[in-house]
């Protein structure tokens, strides 16, 4: 909205949302959570989600990355229609085209920081000698080359939420996808958070979407989508 | 995912969760080694038990006699050497050994005794596993070469010399000089601390009359045998030289009694195996159980990150598998333990193809409980969707 968004007319969009709704709740009682939500997002680009906390952010976010089926609308990533895949299908998209960033920052606690981000290498069937680089390179992206064999639940909040980027990062994903990747961070580490982001998208191929509600960290993002009860505005 | 992947992420999970499977693991480690040591041992420990005569009261011996008391027309009956021979080759039998009683008189410092004498052929001391207080009981030789020598029972060597430290000693029995061995043990209940015992052969050769040979003792292998046994001995003896005024005798009460212990014992024994092999394969189906609602978010992420429903599914699985095995593993360990233990107090070596196949079996059911009570959990593990698992913990 603020800033000039970088898109380039003629491309595909990365991320085409369209007419996406979805209820909660069976039989009798439904409760619309998301009501015709569409959203284009391009490659290079980096969108903000805001709104009060329970319009239906995650939710949004938890379809795009394919944990969620939409109650009904079209999705397409890249131009496939991926709602249309089955679980292996959708399971295979996220491991290669998409990194999530959890709200809660979820590693596994009881690994350390190279175990956490050899899985998704794991997943993605990368051999074993190749993991080692590619998880020096994402720590290393995040400034946390330093911490590779830390036991994950000895991190800083800060240094916890980093390494949860670097772990959506190690596969190269399309898409990145952070849900309040900042909410429990200070100041200083929630800009070194975006800062990361800002350099991915900064390549031109990678879009991120990041869920918010802090505008400091809104004002980051080249536009910003405020959602209200479910609905999504400013596309 | 690859295999060896899967593995190592699934034992270093097992490994990390130890605290909560610790219970699992003993229950399925002492079924296994309980199993393994009951199977591959059982047989010799009772076998064992057989042997320790006293232990059983005895019950493995058959007496078989001739009684001709009441018919005092009759002839007196005894034994021939080739119906004892085929007694000794009757299936269930360890061993025969011949009898025959006579009474006697003896000399001691021109002081007359009388009492019985117990003419025995070279098996008797070990059909009756009697062992010999002090000195030592004639040997097989001593009845071969019919040698004048003697045993005898612990209150007769004492009415005779006032003590029982009587090897060495020598004694006068019906006019002829007797070396005495010594003096025989485990007589207690046998009603026999008041007789002497002889080799039948010097006793056949130097007694005047005859001395017959009227008695066999018939050892079983096992409590087991002694039913058969004690059918087949008078037709047998029937067989071989006919079997009028036969008398068979079997403590069919303490038999019963130690049948009905050793039946107990060992049932108890197997429901102790089984009932612990069953908590085993119940435990890991609920530990596995626990586990996969305890990590829901563990699951969410690992599909955030992209794994596939089967990834899970194998990883759950694996886990199962692993804590079964290993603990089948460890269970095997300690079984070879208890088996070396027990062959070791036993004195005899158990047939290591039996260990083999039990160690196979003990395998198999790890096997068969850690896929059979992990695929449950596992698949539920597989189903779940993300965002449950990873939003509502
Ligand atoms: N699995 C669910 N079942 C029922 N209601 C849900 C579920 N998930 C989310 N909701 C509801 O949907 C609304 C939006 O939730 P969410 O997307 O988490 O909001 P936000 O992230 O913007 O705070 C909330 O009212 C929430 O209670
Ligand atoms: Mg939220």
């Amino acid at each position: 909205m603020n800033s000039p968004t970088p898109k380039v007319s003629g491309r595909i969009p990365l991320i085409e949302a369209v007419g996406l709704t979805k209820h909660f709740g069976a039989d009798g009682s439904v409760i619309p959570v998301l009501r015709d939500v569409s959203l284009k997002v391009y490659p290079g680009e980096m969108v903000a989600v805001t709104g009060p906390s329970g319009s239906g952010k995650s939710t949004l976010l938890y379809i795009l990355g394919l944990l969620l089926k939409p109650t009904s609308g079209i999705y397409r990533l890249g131009g496939d229609d991926v709602l249309g895949l089955d679980r292996t299908g959708q399971a295979d998209c996220r491991r290669r085209r998409l990194g999530f960033v959890f709200q809660s920052c979820d590693l596994m606690e009881n690994s350390n920081v190279f175990e956490n981000l050899e899985f998704p290498l794991i997943y993605a069937g990368v051999s074993r000698a190749e993991r080692q680089p590619r998880v020096v390179a994402a720590m290393e992206r995040v400034n946390l080359g330093h911490r590779l064999y830390h036991q994950a639940n000895l991190l800083s909040g800060g240094e916890r939420q980093r390494v949860a980027v670097a772990r959506a990062l190690v596969n190269r994903p399309q898409v990145i996808l952070a849900d309040e990747p900042t909410g429990q961070l200070d100041r200083q580490n929630s800009h070194m958070i975006m800062d990361h982001f800002e350099e991915i998208v900064g390549n031109g191929d990678t879009a991120v979407v990041v869920v918010t509600h802090d505008p400091d960290i809104a004002r980051r993002c080249g536009r910003i989508c405020p959602m209200e009860d479910g609905v999504l505005h400013g596309v | 995912m690859r295999l060896n992947d899967l593995l190592r992420i699934s034992v270093r999970q097992v490994f990390r969760h130890r605290r909560r499977y610790w219970g699992v693991v003993l229950a399925i480690a002492l079924g296994v080694a309980g199993f393994i040591t009951v199977v591959t041992m059982g047989s010799d420990v009772k076998k064992n038990f057989n042997q320790k005569l006293d232990l059983i009261g005895g019950v493995t011996i058959i007496r078989a006699y001739f009684d001709s008391e009441q018919d005092r027309t009759a002839r007196r009956l005894w034994f021939q050497p080739r119906t004892v021979a085929a007694l000794q080759n009757l299936p269930g039998v360890q061993e025969a050994s011949l009898v025959g009683f006579r009474p006697v008189g003896a000399v001691r410092h021109k002081q007359q005794h009388h009492f019985m004498a117990v003419a025995v052929d070279e098996n008797f001391w070990s059909v009756r596993s009697f062992w010999a207080r002090h000195g030592a009981l004639f040997s097989r030789e001593a009845v071969l070469h019919r040698e004048r020598v003697c045993a005898l029972g612990s209150s007769l060597a004492r009415k005779i010399y006032g003590h029982d430290q009587v090897a060495g000693l020598s004694l006068e029995i019906e006019h002829d000089n007797y070396l005495v061995t010594g003096v025989v043990g485990g007589l207690a209940d046998s009603g026999l601390a008041d007789f002497a015992f002889v080799p039948l052969t010097t006793a056949q050769d130097r007694f005047t009359g005859q001395t017959l040979a009227d008695r066999v003792y018939v050892r079983c292998r096992t409590w087991d045998d002694v039913a058969a046994v004690a059918e087949a001995i008078p037709k047998t003896v029937q067989a071989h030289q006919g079997a009028d005024h036969l008398m068979v005798h079997v403590s069919w009460d303490a038999l019963r009694h130690v049948q009905k212990v050793a039946f107990w014992l060992e049932f108890l024994v197997y429901l102790g195996v089984f009932a612990t092999l069953t908590l085993g394969g119940v435990g890991i189906w609920v530990v596995m159980m626990a586990a996969v609602r305890s990590r829901t978010r563990e699951i969410g992420l690992k599909k955030a990150m992209g794994a596939e429903d089967r990834d899970i599914l194998a990883q759950f699985l694996t886990e199962s598998l692993c804590l079964s095995l290993g603990s089948a593993l460890l269970g095997i360990g300690l079984g070879r333990l208890l088996v070396e233990g027990t062959s070791g107090w036993i004195g005899i070596r158990p047939s290591e193809e039996l260990f083999l196949t039990c160690l196979g079996l003990g395998l198999l059911f790890a096997l068969a409980a850690g896929v059979g009570a992990g695929l449950y959990p596992s698949v539920q593990a597989s189903r779940m969707e993300v965002v449950a698992a990873t939003r509502y913990e």
